[in-house]
């Protein structure tokens, strides 16, 4: 218990002095603030850009918040796992291929404190991000385009995060499996991106699939509730998180060091 | 002082269908120093990486005895620093001394003070605000050993821990391991002999793997010198004559002569020299250097590497 506050207090001043803890909230505040604002601001876009022809008049119903809100979400989709999975990849790999890791496993340390602090530090950086993310996507959503219901988006964000969590989840375990940073990455990405594939292309076999998190989460905000599969979907993904950080224990002490 | 610290037995390594190291068995007693040797390639880095616990064997034990019982986890008692040590360059010395104190069991306290004992043991007590990633081989070397004994192993385990740095890096690290080996059992792997025989009172000597040879440094030097004589002549024709014939005498087991200079291995030293030097006077040659002695570790070590 003492090492992981140890390993941890050194995963947070690392991504502190690596920038990280700037970058990332920083790039997740953009994504979530940008979809409302253009949003609003779309007939106003195509007014200046001047290239319509004359008498023309474009007729656009402005979305609701609830629908904008959904929007953000898929903006995330698509570069926040992205973002993720690059700041997150090396975490573990980066370590042993770089040789620190010899030093801190000839000491008596142990990996399940070693790799929760890993987890508990991805969780924490992801958890901040995306909740200031959102919070300025929702803040902008009500104030330029309408109320949305605040139990509906705190209980989407939750399902959305469940999401994230598990891709860096996924991006932590390759990083115990692999060294290459551009193949963690890819593996990663492609492994998240076609979860959530698979979900779009088989709604009804993979409806306890994580992938279909961030459709559940949208269908929270539009619908009022996830539909059948959300409770299946919500335990599968936390069973695989789990697995998953037992797999990286397991081979963060078989891959000690680089050999 | 003479009982055993670690036991090795059996000790082998495959990697898929390579074996590097080979049942290799010794045993290092409490209170010495014990140097590996071997070529590049020998196996050593790859036995000290199953001392250290980073690397599992495919077969055979490594105890580490404490009160003349093995230990659990021998990791408590060793320290280990790698070939090339590597620290995080965002961190500053004090801190990442700092937090393998904490790793290896110091609390809060303690670990301050030991931060700070340890820089300065080092000579590091300037640097020790400045980033590592702008520190130099030397300064590495240095912090690692500070994190290899922060904790008081009872074992230091060093790879290659000179071979990397310049002759004033070289000389600082080897003024320190001469006082830490006072204090602590030292093990460490080297390909330069002379390292070797400075510091330590054992040496196991390895080749593809194997063991090829072992034992205290004096023995060896007893058991395995031969008395030999070097000499180098002038370059005039006289001269590289008589250098020519001087391998048939009586007396020369063994002769390496290369132009101007020579390397007998003889029966009798002092007979020999005698014998040369007259023989030479009444020849007329001109001496460089005469040098009668007898083998180094130097001559043993490129003999069972070239066995």
């Amino acid at each position: 218990m003492k090492q992981f506050g140890l390993f941890f207090r050194k995963e947070m001043l690392e991504m502190g002095r690596s920038y990280r803890w700037l970058w990332v909230p920083l790039v997740f505040l953009m994504l979530g603030v940008m979809q409302p604002i253009v949003t609003r601001f779309m007939p106003e876009i195509l007014k200046a850009a001047g290239n319509m022809p004359k008498g023309m008049t474009i007729m656009m119903e402005m979305p609701s918040g609830a629908e904008v809100l959904a929007q953000t979400l898929g903006q995330y989709n698509a570069i926040g796992i992205l973002i993720l999975v690059l700041s997150l990849m090396t975490m573990i790999s980066g370590e042993r291929q770089s040789g620190v890791s010899q030093m801190i496993f000839s000491k008596p340390v142990s990996f399940v404190s070693y790799a929760a602090a890993k987890w508990m530090s991805m969780i924490s950086l992801i958890t901040a991000s995306f909740g200031l993310g959102y919070a300025g996507a929702w803040y902008y959503t009500v104030q330029m385009i309408g109320p949305v219901d605040t139990a509906a988006a705190v209980k989407a964000a939750l399902f959305y995060l469940l999401w994230m969590w598990f891709a860096g989840s996924l991006t932590l375990l390759f990083s115990s499996l692999m060294n290459p940073a551009a193949g963690i990455a890819f593996v990663s990405l492609g492994a998240a991106l076609l979860l959530s594939l698979a979900y779009g292309m088989l709604p009804r076999y993979m409806a306890w699939s994580p992938g279909a998190l961030p459709q559940i989460s949208a269908k929270v905000l539009l619908q009022g509730s996830g539909g059948t599969g959300t409770m299946g979907a919500l335990l599968i993904t936390i069973l695989f998180m789990i697995i998953f950080f037992v797999g990286a224990v397991y081979m963060t002490q078989r891959k000690r060091a680089r050999f | 002082m003479t009982q055993p610290l670690l036991q090795v037995k059996g000790l082998t390594k495959r990697f898929k269908d390579r074996t590097v190291v080979r049942d290799v068995a010794f045993s290092i007693a409490e209170g010495s120093c014990a140097a590996l040797l071997g070529p590049n390639g020998a196996g050593k880095t790859t036995t000290i990486s199953m001392l250290a616990g980073l690397l599992q064997p495919t077969s055979g034990s490594i105890q580490l005895l404490d009160q003349s019982k093995p230990v659990t986890d021998r990791r408590m008692f060793i320290g280990y620093l790698p070939q090339m040590p590597v620290f995080y360059p965002w961190m500053t010395g004090r801190e990442f001394l700092r937090y393998a104190a904490e790793l290896a069991g110091l609390a809060g306290r303690d670990a301050v003070l030991k931060t700070d004992e340890w820089l300065e043991n080092v000579g590091l007590q300037h640097a020790a605000s400045r980033r590592i990633g702008g520190y130099s081989g030397g300064m590495k070397q240095r912090l690692g050993l500070a994190q290899a004994l922060i904790h008081r192993p009872k074992l230091l385990i060093l790879d290659e821990p000179v071979s990397a740095l310049d002759p004033a890096g070289r000389k600082d690290v080897l003024n320190l391991l001469q006082r830490i080996r006072l204090e602590t059992t030292v093990l460490f792997s080297t390909h330069v002999l002379h390292d070797a025989e400075e510091i330590c009172d054992e040496i196991l000597m390895i080749r593809e793997g194997e063991i090829a040879l072992q034992g205290k440094l004096d023995q060896i030097r007893r058991e395995y010198s031969e008395p030999v004589i070097r000499i180098e002549v002038g370059g005039d024709p006289v001269s590289l004559k008589w250098m020519a014939s001087i391998s048939s005498k009586a007396f020369v087991r063994q002769a390496e002569i290369t132009g101007n200079r020579a390397r007998l291995t003889v029966t009798d030293v002092e007979k020999a020299s005698f014998e040369l030097m007259a023989d030479a006077v009444s020849h007329q040659v001109a001496f460089r250097k005469f040098e009668s002695g007898q083998s180094t570790l130097e001559d043993l070590f490129l003999k069972v590497v070239q066995a």
